[in-house]
């Protein structure tokens, strides 16, 4: 098989004059990475390789190099190459769309990756942000299930900033509504960023003399700045403080105990479920018939989107074991500073 | 309808061929850096209101015909800097006790003749009041916001332009602001409105301001006539991290009339970029400005999507064909996305082509951006495009780049820099040539008009060499809280001189002047020429 495909590569024309043959049936996918030089998207791309792979599909892909309007001429690109299905992990969702249009009009469906192109005919893969929200929220409320909360949202410009704010809310709504959670504190953070965040804590706590039980924080970073801000006062440990993304810090902090739970998103889920669904749609699949397709209409202009919204994982003191067997973090990083009496994930 | 058949690229990347290779390499300037004998000393640094801003304005203030120097301080006092090089030597500068010069809080400056008596004005934006000071010469300054009525307000200001409108003796003033300061935990809407100051229709002064709502987080602003209608409209580029709704915006601005935003019915298409400066030059020679906006990441070069009959503000983008998108750093490792600031037009190589600067630099800390992020030097090619030559020029600076100013500061005709840093010290490089045998020759011009608007401001440059014609328009505002208002520069290549005209702003078209390359030249309203010789 791969010769095969070496031997075409070098002989297009050649290709080109027996289309209609056998090798017409060999689907290929084109992805246009954003940035593919950002060490994470390593991950992605061989769980979408694999996926392919195990179907006999090609795989082809372009790298923006950061530059909107370059991903805008890799798709086209990718559309002259003649490829069956698209993925594509934005750099400006908006910016794209025109050329995500001349894909969609000339028949290739088009998976947006990871980050929403708002567009009817795009297919949406993801992770459930506002699953994100009600995970952070429920391992925070089962540790305290009544009390002070402050809530650490993320960028105000940022629509997952209220996704997950919202997630938050599906699981607390009804105690802050019955008095027994009070709502003492709640701030938008600049750009996520963690010092601000601290910021917002040191005032939070200020202004309520110390009396905080449990800190809502949307991301590791703003959790790391919160856990700083307690730290000051000897409060770290003692409040719950939540967070997501899986941050080889944050992990540290939940095996030491500072903090309660890290969302994490396994990219190579994401990626096997692109891949998956790129064949299935490659081969002629309606949008509504993708395994495991649901209706997302939650974005910003509302559109309705068919869409695979993954459920991530909430790490905490009692699975840590999760992230060290996937090989995201090594059981050194994770376990740090952790002495005797830690969680499992460290004996 | 398309092939079902597909190419076997397994695994591999597919390449982009430059679509400009081959073309002709222009010759590199070499730009010295002389910041630590030019007798400035100076750093833009501040808390969160001064992560933006660092503008500097760059004209003369003391009738030597040699542009100096005030820049912006942030939490630090402004800087006003005399210029006293000798003609095509080494930058020299004094620092000059002025209260212009003690205030703090400074986010930039523009310098603009608003009284009509010669001496060129102050415009200081800052967080908070906004002060304009009159010039008196000899660079000294006194306050006018009492004398001229105008409202300094009370906003985090980061922009300015002016125009003068109809046949008014003083000229329209918008003020460019940011984040509502004084409600900055707002999490939508938190944007500020702008402010348009117009003359009274008696006498001395300026109504109260009125608001150009909404604002959408303004970082910098400009009036140019974009479709050459004779009226210049307002360009206002937003920074799309504080606004949900937002977007690029051109306001239609009519004498007499409520500005009015141009929409998608005009042909105004939604653009939403980190907008942080705006440059404005022809680039494709169509006697149309090609607009240049600063962003995060993708920087934007537009072009009027068609100049058939009456143009539509419908833009289409060319920086990836041209070369210019910049949207991370030439040099080093880091491959995260860069931030620009000040922009800047200018034939840095004397070759008769527009090349382009860039002010780079990390917002503070953020972790999204590159950490060191060089600035850029993209020179033009005879083709249109551009090749970055920063790290051979010398300018690939990577302190935290603000505002800037192409410019010659001393008066031999190569464009000199002047780079604001954020906490770090603002910059002078001395533009040495590429040579002597690769130098190409220039022009120096200055526009000169009877009672307002002695600068010509509005008008439009028009320069011919053999069978091209390149037309430049004289602005005041845009960059990155920056303005320079000096000789107007114009490289000529091997060509041993120029023809120029004028058309004025109203619309009077003057008459052709040939002039040789190497002048210094004021061109009258009144159709005089007058020659300058520095030295």
């Amino acid at each position: 098989m791969k010769l095969w495909k070496a031997t075409l590569a070098g002989v297009g024309a050649m290709a080109l004059a027996m289309s209609g043959t056998a090798m017409a049936q060999a689907l290929t996918v084109g992805v246009s990475w954003n940035n593919f030089q950002e060490e994470r998207w390593k991950t992605d791309e061989a769980a979408i390789v694999g996926a392919l792979d195990a179907a006999g599909a090609e795989y082809v892909s372009t790298d923006a190099q950061s530059s909107a309007e370059k991903q805008l001429s890799d798709i086209e690109n990718l559309i002259a190459q003649g490829v069956d299905a698209l993925i594509v992990l934005a750099q400006d969702s908006e910016a794209i769309q025109p050329a995500v249009q001349r894909a969609l009009d000339e028949g290739i469906p088009v998976i947006g990756y990871d980050r929403l192109i708002e567009m009817p005919g795009v297919f949406y893969i993801t992770f459930d942000n506002r699953e994100v929200g009600r995970m952070q929220a429920r391992a925070v409320f089962e540790a305290v299930p009544e009390g002070n909360y402050v809530f650490i949202k993320g960028n105000s410009a940022d629509p997952n900033a209220d996704f997950v704010h919202a997630g938050q809310l599906d699981v607390l709504q009804e105690a802050i509504d019955a008095g027994n959670i009070m709502n003492v504190g709640e701030s938008y953070t600049d750009n996520w960023n963690p010092s601000v965040a601290q910021t917002n804590m040191e005032q939070f706590l200020t202004a309520n003399d110390n009396n905080v039980d449990a800190v809502v924080s949307s991301n590791d970073g703003m959790a790391g700045g919160v856990v700083a801000a307690l730290t000051a006062q000897g409060l770290a440990g003692s409040v719950p403080v939540s967070g997501q993304d899986g941050d080889f810090a944050a992990l540290n902090r939940v095996a030491l105990g500072t903090q309660t739970v890290s969302v994490w998103k396994d990219a190579r889920a994401l990626g096997k479920a692109a891949g998956e669904a790129a064949i299935e749609l490659a081969g002629g699949k309606a949008l509504n018939q993708v395994m495991g397709a649901v209706m997302f209409s939650n974005g910003p202009k509302g559109v309705d989107m068919n869409s695979i919204l993954l459920a991530p994982v909430p790490v905490t003191a009692d699975n840590l074991n999760l992230v060290v067997d996937a090989g995201w973090i090594s059981k050194e990083e994770l376990c740090q500073g952790v002495g005797a009496g830690g969680p499992a994930a460290c004996n | 309808m398309r092939s079902v058949l597909t190419f076997g690229l397994a695994t591999t990347l597919v390449s982009i061929t430059a679509p400009w290779a081959g073309a002709a390499e222009p010759q590199i300037p070499v730009f010295v850096e002389e910041t630590a004998s030019t007798g400035i000393a100076h750093v833009y640094d501040g808390p969160f209101e001064h992560f933006v801003g660092g503008g500097v304005a760059v004209f003369d203030c003391d009738g030597d015909r040699r542009p100096d120097i005030y820049a912006a301080g942030g939490s630090n006092p402004a800087g006003l800097y005399r210029n006293v090089s000798d003609h095509g030597g080494a930058l020299r500068f004094v620092a000059v006790d002025a209260p212009a010069a003690a205030l703090t809080g400074v986010t930039g400056a523009y310098p603009i003749d608003i009284d009509a008596d010669g001496h060129r004005d102050l415009v200081v934006l800052r967080v908070g009041e906004n002060v304009v000071f009159r010039g008196l010469g000899a660079c000294r300054f006194e306050r006018a916001n009492e004398a001229w009525s105008i409202d300094g307000g009370d906003a985090w200001t980061t922009g300015f332009t002016a125009t003068w409108e109809g046949d008014n003796p003083l000229p329209t003033l918008v003020f460019a602001n940011y984040i509502d300061h004084h409600h900055p935990e707002a999490p939508a809407g938190g944007c500020a409105d702008n402010v348009m100051l117009r003359p009274r229709a008696e006498g001395i002064g300026y109504d109260a301001p009125s608001a150009l709502s909404p604002g959408w987080c303004a970082l910098s602003a400009l009036f140019s006539d974009w479709n050459r209608s004779g009226e210049p409209d307002l360009r206002i580029s937003n920074d799309r991290q504080y606004y949900r709704d937002g977007e690029e915006q051109l306001w239609r601005a009519q004498p007499g009339e409520t500005p009015s935003l141009y929409g998608r019915e005009d042909g105004w298409q939604q653009l939403r970029i980190f907008g942080m400066g705006i440059a404005s030059r022809d680039i494709t020679g169509d006697g149309y400005p090609e607009v240049f906006m600063t962003s995060m990441a993708d920087n934007k070069l537009r072009t009027l999507d068609s100049v058939d009959d009456t143009p539509r503000p419908t833009y289409r983008d060319i920086a990836f064909a041209r070369g210019v998108t910049a949207q991370r750093p030439h040099t080093g490792d880091d491959v995260r996305v860069s931030t620009a600031w000040h922009a800047d037009f200018g034939d840095v190589n004397n070759d008769g082509l527009p090349d382009l600067f860039i002010a780079k630099g990390n917002v503070d800390a953020m972790k999204e951006a590159a950490e060191r992020d060089p600035n850029n030097l993209l020179l033009g090619r005879t083709d249109g495009t551009f090749v970055e030559r920063a790290v051979e020029a010398g300018v690939a600076s990577g302190k935290r780049g603000r505002g800037g100013s192409l410019v010659d500061l001393n008066a031999d005709g190569r464009l000199d820099l002047v780079v604001v840093n954020r906490r770090a010290p603002l910059q002078v490089w001395r533009n040495t040539g590429a040579g002597s045998d690769a130098d190409g020759g220039w022009l120096a011009l200055a526009l000169e008009q009877e009672g307002a608007n002695g600068d010509g401001i509005g008008a439009w440059l028009e320069v011919r060499v053999g069978d091209t014609i390149h037309h430049r328009e004289v602005t005041c505002g845009g960059g990155h809280a920056s303005g320079t208002a000096s000789w107007i520069h114009v490289g000529l290549g091997e060509a041993e001189g120029a023809s120029v005209r004028i058309t004025w702003p109203g619309g009077e078209t003057g008459a052709w002047v040939d002039l040789p390359a190497g002048a210094f030249a004021t061109l009258n309203r009144d159709g005089g020429v007058d020659t300058w010789s520095p030295g």
